[in-house]
């Protein structure tokens, strides 16, 4: 029996301490604390705090680039709207990528459907989120 | 052999851990108790402000704020939906094509039955709003159905709930489709949405009178039983719907859909928590 004790204590302390700092909330700190481009270190590998749409962002400005950023964010944005988690900036910022592209403003569009396409990413983690969390909020 | 036992005893464990944790939770068709739900958030609002009877709160931030509960008696002196009442009153008497009129399709003539709704339609398998119920009512004599949000659908609604008034709300969750709408009500309203990351209990439970700029959010008790509202705002009547949706714009999220699956669950857990509370529409707001 108290074999079986130290073995849950163990077991939730191991899963305590993972969940005390995943690399989210790492991310999250850093990137709240120093803004984008900044390099940080967790479980001894080296990050950088850009999310992923302005990695995409960073890459040639050209029409193909711009072209395909621009379709991604248009998908993920209807991944959100079908889940019902869409945010009201969205659809303005798709549009505007849109003119961005016809005008050859690669870059700028690039940009825009970047700042969508997290926006759309956002929304999801906010889906995911609410399926568990939301019970917490409720006076006891 | 003693290790796998070991582990089972520790899975075990971990599972009747959740369970017990799931069932004083509520979150579950199993485990969900509307009454303790509504009792609790009473319960909340009680120890919030003690000096505000529980009557007191269909008046909505009136009831917490007293510089804009005189504000808002000055207000009522002439109330800005009173053309409304009447409108609504004629439109409401008006007969269809048919030779019928809204009369025909509710109990006691449509007359002091607002506390009724929303209500479980087990026929239709879903939750029927006054609004929803007054469209159905249209369509059903072959007339075109109204818009959701304001105008006449709101004037009909106003002139019904003012016949109302005073009455009880005393909503049933007679089955297990009733309370799984009243369950995913309950989740919409505790939901987080919108690039601000809010739920209606952010601003109406947790921060009712707690000023966001330069409003005081009212409490989410009592919320519903003053509906339609003719809003400063707006300059006009509307539902609450078309309040929810404006709410949802607020945090910046994309509008769940009027009259849809969602927000009439969420009118249903809404109107639930207000059991025990008297109609008191149409009202007047900010």
């Amino acid at each position: 029996m108290k074999k079986t004790i130290s073995l849950m204590a163990a077991l939730m302390m191991v899963s305590g301490g993972v969940a005390a700092h995943p690399f989210n909330e790492a991310f999250n700190e850093q990137r709240a604390m120093y803004g984008k481009g900044h390099s940080f270190t967790w479980n001894g590998q080296t990050y950088l705090t850009d999310h992923p749409e302005e990695v995409a962002a960073a890459a040639e400005a050209n029409a193909t680039n711009a072209t395909a950023l621009l379709a991604a964010a248009k998908d993920q944005y209807a991944q959100v709207l079908a889940v019902d988690f869409g945010w009201t900036l969205t659809k303005g910022l798709l549009k505007s990528a849109g003119k961005a592209l016809e005008a050859g403003k690669f870059q700028d569009s690039m940009n825009l459907s970047a700042q969508a396409q997290y926006h759309s990413r956002m929304g999801l983690v906010q889906y995911e989120q609410s399926q568990t969390e939301w019970i917490m909020a409720v006076p006891q | 052999m003693k290790i796998i036992k070991v582990l089972l005893a520790g899975v075990s464990l971990a599972f009747l851990a959740s369970t017990s944790q799931a069932a004083t939770s509520g979150n579950t068709l199993a485990t969900v108790d509307p009454e303790a739900d509504r009792l609790a958030l009473q319960s909340h609002f009680q120890r919030r402000f003690p000096q505000v009877a529980l009557s007191d709160y269909v008046n909505g931030i009136y009831a917490l704020d007293a510089p804009s509960r005189e504000q808002w008696q000055d207000i009522e002196e002439f109330p800005p939906y009173e053309f409304d009442i009447e409108e609504g009153e004629i439109l409401f008497n008006k007969t269809f094509a048919n030779g019928k009129t809204y009369a025909d399709c509710f109990t006691n003539g449509g007359i002091g039955v607002r506390q009724n709704f929303p209500r479980w339609d087990e026929s239709q398998g879903k939750i029927v709003t006054l609004e929803l119920a007054i469209n159905q009512c249209r369509e059903a004599n072959g007339e075109k159905a109204f818009g959701w949000k304001k105008g006449k659908i709101a004037q009909i609604s106003a002139y019904m709930a003012y016949t109302s008034r005073d009455n009880l709300f005393d909503l049933k969750i007679p089955n297990n489709g009733a309370k799984a709408a009243y369950l995913d009500g309950k989740q919409t309203f505790y939901t987080r949405r919108g690039q601000l990351n809010m739920s209606c209990a952010n601003c109406h439970v947790a921060g009712a009178y707690i000023k966001i700029r330069a409003d005081l959010p009212g409490p989410a008790l009592g919320h519903v039983t003053h509906f339609p509202v003719f809003r400063s705002k707006w300059g006009n009547l509307g539902t609450l719907q078309r309040r929810y949706g404006g709410c949802q714009k607020n945090v910046r999220g994309v509008p769940q859909k009027t009259q849809g699956d969602k927000l009439r669950n969420l009118e249903f857990f809404q109107t639930y928590m207000s059991n025990g509370l008297v109609a008191n529409g149409p009202g007047a707001r900010k």
